[in-house]
């Protein structure tokens, strides 16, 4: 590193390639006789019930670890980086998908989840884009993108509001009705872009620069009336009624709606009117994938693991207690009428059809999701 | 050091842990992400090839967007480090100049906030500055206004957020050089005679500068890639060059551009006090 | 002899403290409210403080970015004051350049960067990933804080004491120990104490370098603002309070008549 031979530096790089020789004998070597009774799994934050995994560690014995990301981005990111160190993680499916084009992911022994035959054919059907024959992963969760309101602060400003409609959020003259108390999107490109396009009449998974042009106009002229663009506070604001037109994921602003309400129940006062629409002009189904890194340390955990979770009862316990939909048909017969008959979670079959599905990007497309994104937010052209 | 010449200047010895740990944690890391800056994007483990490519750099500098958010961070980081040199001076100076006794106190008192997680903090303003939180509620009871005003997600409310978490690191190093000051050059000063304002003007302010200058760098620096206090308490606030790093890492997937962008954030930022140099100032005392 | 101070500096002071405290004194009161919503003081009560008491991942997590934490001030310290020194000190010597560079850069570089770049070259290593690797990140960033604290200090040192000492026949380790240390003392308090903090608040380079198991204390905090931060986390903030405020408290009480015992001997 440096010309002259006594510098510091040159004794250091000695120690340094020391001590690297050193750390690599004592690092975590795979293969160490049979597996530690630990699974490490990689989640969302609220992604899963307590209850549910004490009663995994309960019957088997095996501990769990419990790690969280915010973003399906950090967690590719780190699974790219390799050797994550975790057994189960639980991504969306476009980042499914590329992952498993980067070889990420190992196939699953379809022995060791028995359970794999409560999953339902049809929405099997549509997960098929990001794996096909379902080789590599389960579906844990889905939940929709839709548009979540404070349903007196709209009608107030708006007595005849468009509310099953994306107008709400993409048409500049409508959302200037509601930029006073506050409209959010959530700070996911990979999601709000295929909508707009969806919005427009176009395909939402196009690739073409003349359409991703259009959308971004369509995003461009409607940002100004847009409170902030984050997937982390929305939800508490529009419980809080702070804001009253959140763009988010169906699984958190539902959530939100019963978190309002209970700690209304408990002061006695009226809770916040939140309510949730699925945009007539089409919306994506949001498939939250389980998946084993093909480096997991401790893959014959992950799989009973995986098989713990597709049981009919577990996944009724998660519906019921998180209120997110499931593809797990043998579960469906458990789940409480009032979530299982909901439109808002579970549309009916004939809505189901209805929605489409985002897939994985090439990086061409990436990079002009990226840069009309971060262009919107700078508020200038790119 | 008084002994005669040695094949082993002392310095070096004691140079030799932080060279040892910096090269290795610091050093290295970095020469890897400037690899990857030269490599191309491909899909695949690890998602890019190695090589010899300008074609990232080229892409950030003929794009305006990434100018947009440097000069947007640099905007916000300036005026953070002057808010918190005009609230961290007063603080430090008196803490400095007081009697041991109300001084431990106030060393507590400065010292308590930190040990509660900045987080916490920030969210404790969002709760304070939102239309149904204290400061409006106390403002409509003092009958100052009528309708709550919009508080949150301003540029106002980056500022407090940014001077709240970054106060201490002006405070303590201009703490630190303060407490050595010898007060009776203000004294001597007052009793021949200079007024307060004077004295202030050419003792205390050169005397603290190393101080100043240590709690400023703290400060900016720093304050140039943050973006987690925007994301909480902004909103129409424009791109940060942070939040602009973190989007070419993890969305658009691209390592090389992100890598590009990161080495050509921290050579602009390098090369700051050189071009402030050129134009004639004087150089960093001590630094 | 004239007035300690001028008036416009106790009160912007005071401006200063204040700013300071708003906001943990609404973290305090709204950890006895009963609602968990911040808005809605409804009644008196400690129900948050027993399901604190219950969290298990937020114990953990707490005791896990304190030991991170305490850990990192100190090798940050330790490295960040002997490269202090000898860029202080020692006008001349080889790798000096370089070593100025690298405890600098750091500083200017984004968090991102670094905990990226720092998870390749665990992963290079092979080096698994836990409290280990997080201790390891903060310790790199702390080093150029304290070295710039540090440096400062010693700019505006009086070396007359160090070279009397040198003079009287004290060896140079003696001196350093015996003269040099306490006189640096306060910016190595300084130093210790902007890493502890730095350590403690940072999400980033964690979300890179931790391993399964290892989430510090803003993760999970960060992990639950989505659904509502309950205040849970304002009754641990609490508590950090009055126990920093006790312990420093009585630190500052022992000292204090240590000195007075000292005096009075003489």
């Amino acid at each position: 590193m440096h010309r002259r031979q006594s510098s510091p530096w040159t004794k250091a790089l000695g120690a340094a390639l020391g001590l690297a020789a050193l750390l690599q004998g004592c690092s975590s070597g795979q293969g160490h006789g049979p597996e530690e009774k630990v699974v490490n799994i990689y989640n969302w934050p609220n992604g899963i019930d307590p209850d549910t995994i004490k009663l995994f560690e309960r019957e088997t014995g095996i501990k769990v670890r419990y790690g969280i990301f915010d973003s399906s981005e950090v967690l590719q990111a780190k699974m790219l980086a390799g050797n994550s160190g975790y057994d189960v993680v639980v991504p969306s499916g476009p980042f499914l998908q590329r992952m498993l084009q980067s070889g990420l992911f190992q196939p699953l022994k379809r022995e060791a989840i028995p359970n794999l035959r409560n999953l339902d054919p049809v929405l099997m059907r549509k997960v098929a884009v990001y794996d096909p024959g379902g080789r590599y992963s389960v579906p844990y969760v889905w939940t929709t993108i839709g548009v979540g309101y404070n349903i007196e602060k709209v009608k107030a400003r708006m007595p005849d509001a468009p509310l099953d409609s994306l107008d709400m959020v993409f048409k500049p003259e409508v959302a200037a009705r509601f930029q006073d108390c506050g409209i959010t999107w959530i700070d996911a490109p990979a999601e709000i872009l295929p909508l707009a396009l969806g919005y427009l009449g176009l395909d939402p998974n196009s690739d073409r620069p003349a359409d991703l042009d259009r959308a971004q106009h369509l995003v461009r002229a409607v940002r100004p009336y847009i409170r902030y663009i984050n997937s982390a506070k929305y939800m508490d604001d529009l419980a809080n009624g702070e804001t009253c037109v959140a763009l988010g994921w169906s699984g958190d602003i539902l959530l939100a709606k019963a978190k309002a309400e209970q700690s209304a129940r408990e002061a006695g006062i009226k809770p916040t009117p939140i309510t949730y629409s699925i945009p007539r002009e089409g919306t994506s189904a949001s498939f939250d994938m389980m998946a084993i890194p093909v480096d997991a340390p401790h893959p014959g955990n992950a799989h009973k693991f995986l098989d713990f979770i597709l049981r009919a009862q577990t996944q009724a316990r998660i519906a019921n207690v998180m209120t997110f939909a499931n593809a797990n048909a043998a579960s469906w017969p458990l789940i409480r009428p009032e979530i299982r008959d909901n439109p808002q979670i579970f549309p009916p079959p004939e809505r189901r059809n209805a929605l489409w599905v985002v897939k994985a990007a090439s990086p061409a497309l990436d990079r002009m999701r990226t840069d009309i994104w971060a262009s919107m937010i700078a508020g200038r052209a790119p | 050091m008084s002994a005669g010449p040695r094949p082993v200047s002392p310095g070096s010895l004691i140079a030799l842990p932080p060279v040892f740990w910096l090269g290795i944690f610091f050093v290295v890391p970095f020469l890897f992400v400037l690899m990857i800056s030269l490599a191309t994007p491909q899909i695949g483990r690890p998602p890019y090839v190695l090589g010899f490519s300008l074609d990232s750099y080229a892409a950030i500098f003929g794009d305006a967007k990434y100018l947009d958010a440097l000069l947007n961070s640099l905007r916000l980081a300036s005026l953070t480090t002057l808010l918190t040199l005009i609230l961290g001076f007063p603080m430090a100076y008196v803490m400095a100049r007081a009697a041991p006794g109300p001084r431990a106190v106030m060393l507590l008192l400065v010292f308590i906030p930190f040990w509660t997680a900045s987080l916490l903090r920030i969210y404790a303003w969002m709760a304070l500055l939102q239309e149904g939180g204290i400061v409006n509620r106390v403002l409509i009871m003092l009958g100052v206004i009528d309708r709550p005003l919009t508080l949150l997600y301003t540029t106002g409310s980056i500022l407090v957020g940014m001077v709240y978490a970054y106060l201490p690191f002006m405070v303590l190093p201009l703490f630190a050089v303060l407490s050595r000051l010898d007060w009776r050059l203000l004294d001597a000063a007052s009793d021949l005679g200079a007024r307060p304002p004077v004295t202030f003007l050419r003792i205390t302010l050169p005397l603290a500068a190393p101080g100043i200058l240590a709690g400023s760098l703290l400060v900016f620096v720093p304050a140039l890639g943050e973006f987690v206090v925007p994301e909480l308490l902004g909103g129409q606030s424009g791109l940060m060059i942070g939040k602009l790093i973190w989007y070419e890492f993890f969305n658009s997937n691209d390592w090389p551009r992100a890598a590009a962008l990161s080495v050509s954030f921290v050579v602009v930022i390098l090369s700051l006090p050189l071009l402030g140099q050129l134009r004639g100032r004087r150089p960093e005392a001590g630094a | 002899m004239s007035r300690r101070y001028a008036w416009p500096a106790l009160v912007l002071a005071c401006v200063g403290f204040a700013f300071l405290y708003v906001p943990l004194f609404t973290l305090v009161a709204y950890s006895f409210n009963e609602s968990q919503r911040v808005t809605m003081w409804t009644r008196f009560s400690t129900r948050w403080y027993a399901a604190l008491a219950g969290s298990q991942e937020l114990i953990d997590a707490t005791l896990m970015s304190v030991k991170i934490a305490t850990l990192s001030a100190t090798m940050a310290v330790i490295v960040g004051t002997a490269a202090a020194i000898a860029l202080a000190r020692y006008k001349r010597f080889r790798g000096r350049g370089l070593l100025m560079l690298a405890v600098t850069v750091p500083l200017a570089t984004p968090e991102v960067l670094i905990g990226f770049s720092l998870l390749l070259l665990f992963v290079g290593l092979g080096i698994e990933r836990g409290v280990l690797t997080v201790v390891i990140a903060h310790t790199t960033l702390g080093i150029a804080y304290v070295t710039v604290v540090v440096q400062a200090r010693l700019a505006s040192f009086d070396r007359s004491l160090e070279e009397a000492a040198a003079d009287l026949g004290g060896r140079p380790l003696a001196v350093f120990k015996l003269v040099t240390l306490p006189l640096l003392m306060p910016g190595l308090v300084a130093g210790w104490l902007l890493t502890f903090v730095l350590s403690l608040d940072d999400l980033v380079l964690a979300n890179f370098v931790n391993g399964p198991g290892t989430s510090t204390l803003p993760m999970v905090v960060f992990g639950r603002v989505r659904t509502g931060l309950s205040p849970e986390v304002n009754a641990l903030a609490a508590i950090f309070i009055a126990f920093v405020t006790v312990t420093l408290a009585v630190v500052l009480l022992l000292e204090r008549s240590n000195t007075a015992h000292a005096a009075a001997q003489d």
